[in-house]
């Protein structure tokens, strides 16, 4: 027999009300897994669609919605111009209702920009030219939307047709309807107007060198803000207010999960009153019996985490496949996060069993003798 | 001369304030390897007295000394407790979670045996109880006759030179009882342990060496058997 032997033998001691706060431990952890890798994976995927369009730079005017906030076209003409820029693509990304999905990415892109060519059709063709009533639809977005070729797609008021299917290489990507700049500001009745433009920079440049030509932007620029391409969505207020969400709902889950465990353990050292005094009446020290409810509290959490790292996961996979959802979402369930999570909830379980791990060492050994 | 194991001066336990007086000024003293039953009607101090002996409480006032050194100042109590002391109680306190040999081993958990070591030593001192066939049972499916063994073994596990046994066979039959103190007279004799045992029973105290009678906190007698 170990002293872990001794600690698990505690818990095992009330298995039913061991196993219902673990299940409080686990839903509070699943939460943070869930809503923090939600958020994240949010972030990390607009990063990738950047990447797969070959975008070294983004300059928009992330406000607080989730579409960045629409400005002049002109815009991208001033910063063609400046030295070190290999090539500029004016955009318009919203996100907005299509027939039966509620939210669905919309990527209007300039006619005949670098952003087009990043698409690989899978089936059918690119619209004709910047005027043909026509969208390619990422291989997600079809399969939302039930769409294959040559059906009807209604965006606003007016009706378009599907000619192609394409892989853009990254969650955001597939998951958009991709129509050509004017035709889209036109439906709109956003003419002149562009709310993305994507930067491609000379080849070779450093780090360093992109968040220099990102300040050179924002001198010349002061209605839109340039930035490392993917790092724009982290910095946009309504990616932040999410974020802050994620973390704060989190935060009271893991609150309920400290306030489950230290009532458990509380009421596991009143009602082991008698059994701690005789380990204490028996030679053992109070550091050791403060060691076992820490234990104790510890071990609950660890299980409580790996139980809510694996609801989390499982969760999350099933929020994917909801049709509301299904192809905006692509969680960051990194072996990071996961590690995280656990840490979080073993730090739960010992922080709650700091007070009951107290009150057990304040008992007297001479109790064993009332008994 | 035998040295002395236990000195106590003027010994007092006061509770609530000092409106109880559970010790109200001892005086005695207890060599080593002695055998002494301690009686006297209940609430007298017995028990109060024998929780100063093993460091579970400490005196209101007055000395208490083990092998020279101040109880109510030991620098580790517990230590004492788990090298000194072997404890048995009336109401057994065994754990009920843990099998015989597992309860056995407990108080080893303060030394520096192996695992592989102390289930060994558990399980010599069950067999040393006659116990060894039941070692893997829980508390629960053990008679109380077993139950005081198992506690009995416990109490011997660190080797302690003193044992205290608070009315050890006051939860047991009379055959039950009798088996039970020849035990523990033979495991005290044959180890040279110091034994105190707390009884009201007169039967038990005169099998001891020395009965120390007590009523209302004081020693009235303390007579060699």
């Amino acid at each position: 027999m170990t002293f872990f032997t001794i600690v698990v033998r505690g818990l095992l001691r009330r298995p039913v009300r061991t196993g219902l706060t673990l299940v409080g431990i686990s839903i509070g952890i699943a939460a943070v897994v869930a809503l923090v890798g939600i958020s994240r994976g949010f972030e990390q995927s607009w990063a990738a669609g950047m990447k797969a369009r070959g975008t070294d730079i983004v300059v928009s005017n992330m406000g607080s919605a989730l579409a960045p906030k629409p400005f002049d076209a002109s815009v991208r003409d001033r910063i063609a111009s400046l030295p070190r820029v290999a090539a500029t693509c004016a955009i318009f990304v919203d996100l907005t209702s299509i027939e039966d999905s509620s939210m669905m990415v919309v990527s209007a892109r300039e006619w005949g920009g670098f952003s087009w060519k990043s698409l690989k059709l899978i089936s059918g063709r690119m619209p004709h030219d910047a005027k043909e009533p026509a969208v390619v639809l990422g291989q997600t977005a079809a399969e939302v939307l039930k769409k294959k070729i040559g059906d009807p797609i209604q965006i606003e008021a007016k009706e378009l047709f599907v000619v192609g299917i394409v892989n853009g290489g990254a969650l955001v990507e597939n998951g958009s309807v991709i129509l050509s700049l004017p035709l889209f500001q036109e439906i709109t009745g956003n003419e002149g107007k562009i709310n993305i433009i994507d930067l491609r920079a000379d080849p070779g440049m450093s780090e360093d060198d992109l968040k220099n030509l990102c300040a050179q932007i924002n001198t010349l620029v002061p209605e839109a803000r340039a930035m490392i391409a993917g790092e724009h969505v982290g910095n946009s207020q309504a990616y932040r207010f999410i974020s802050a969400m994620s973390w704060g709902t989190s935060l009271l889950a893991v609150i309920v999960g400290v306030l489950g465990v230290m009532n458990t353990m509380l009421m596991t050292v009143f009602e082991r009153k008698q059994e701690i005094s005789i380990l204490l009446a028996i030679g053992w020290k109070r550091a050791r019996v403060i060691r076992m409810v820490l234990w104790e509290s510890a071990l609950l959490g660890l299980l409580g985490g790996i139980g809510g790292v694996m609801i989390g996961a499982v969760g999350v996979k099933v929020l994917e496949t909801l049709p509301a959802i299904h192809g905006l979402l692509e969680p960051d369930l990194s072996t990071g996060l996961m590690l995280v999570s656990i840490v979080i909830a073993v730090a739960v379980g010992v922080i709650s069993g700091i007070y009951p791990a107290w009150r057990s060492s304040r008992l007297t050994p001479s109790l064993a003798m009332q008994g | 001369m035998k040295p002395h194991v236990f000195a106590a001066v003027g010994l007092k336990k006061e509770f609530d304030d000092g409106r109880v007086q559970a010790l109200r000024g001892v005086d005695f003293s207890i060599a080593q390897g002695e055998f002494v039953a301690i009686t006297g009607p209940s609430g007298c101090g017995k028990t109060t007295l024998l929780q100063m002996l093993g460091a579970l409480d400490f005196p209101s006032s007055g000395t208490l000394h083990y092998r020279g050194n101040s109880i109510p100042d030991l620098p580790e109590p517990a230590a004492y407790r788990a090298r000194e002391i072997g404890i048995i109680f009336q109401a057994f306190n065994l754990l009920p979670t843990f099998t015989a040999l597992e309860n056995v081993q407990i108080p080893m958990f303060e030394t520096d045996m192996r695992a592989a070591e102390r289930k060994e030593r558990a399980g010599l001192l069950l067999k040393s109880v006659g116990l060894a066939e039941r070692r893997d049972h829980f508390p629960a499916k053990l008679s109380g006759g077993e139950r005081q063994r198992v506690a009995i073994a416990r109490s011997l596990a660190n080797s302690p030179s003193v044992l205290l046994a608070d009315e050890p066979t006051g939860n047991l039959d009379s055959e039950n009882a009798h088996l039970i103190l020849d035990l523990i007279i033979r495991l005290q004799r044959e180890q040279n342990m110091t034994l105190v045992l707390v009884t009201h029973d007169s039967g038990i105290a005169q099998r001891a060496s020395r009965v120390v009678h007590m009523k209302d906190g004081r020693i009235v007698s303390d007579l060699a058997t």
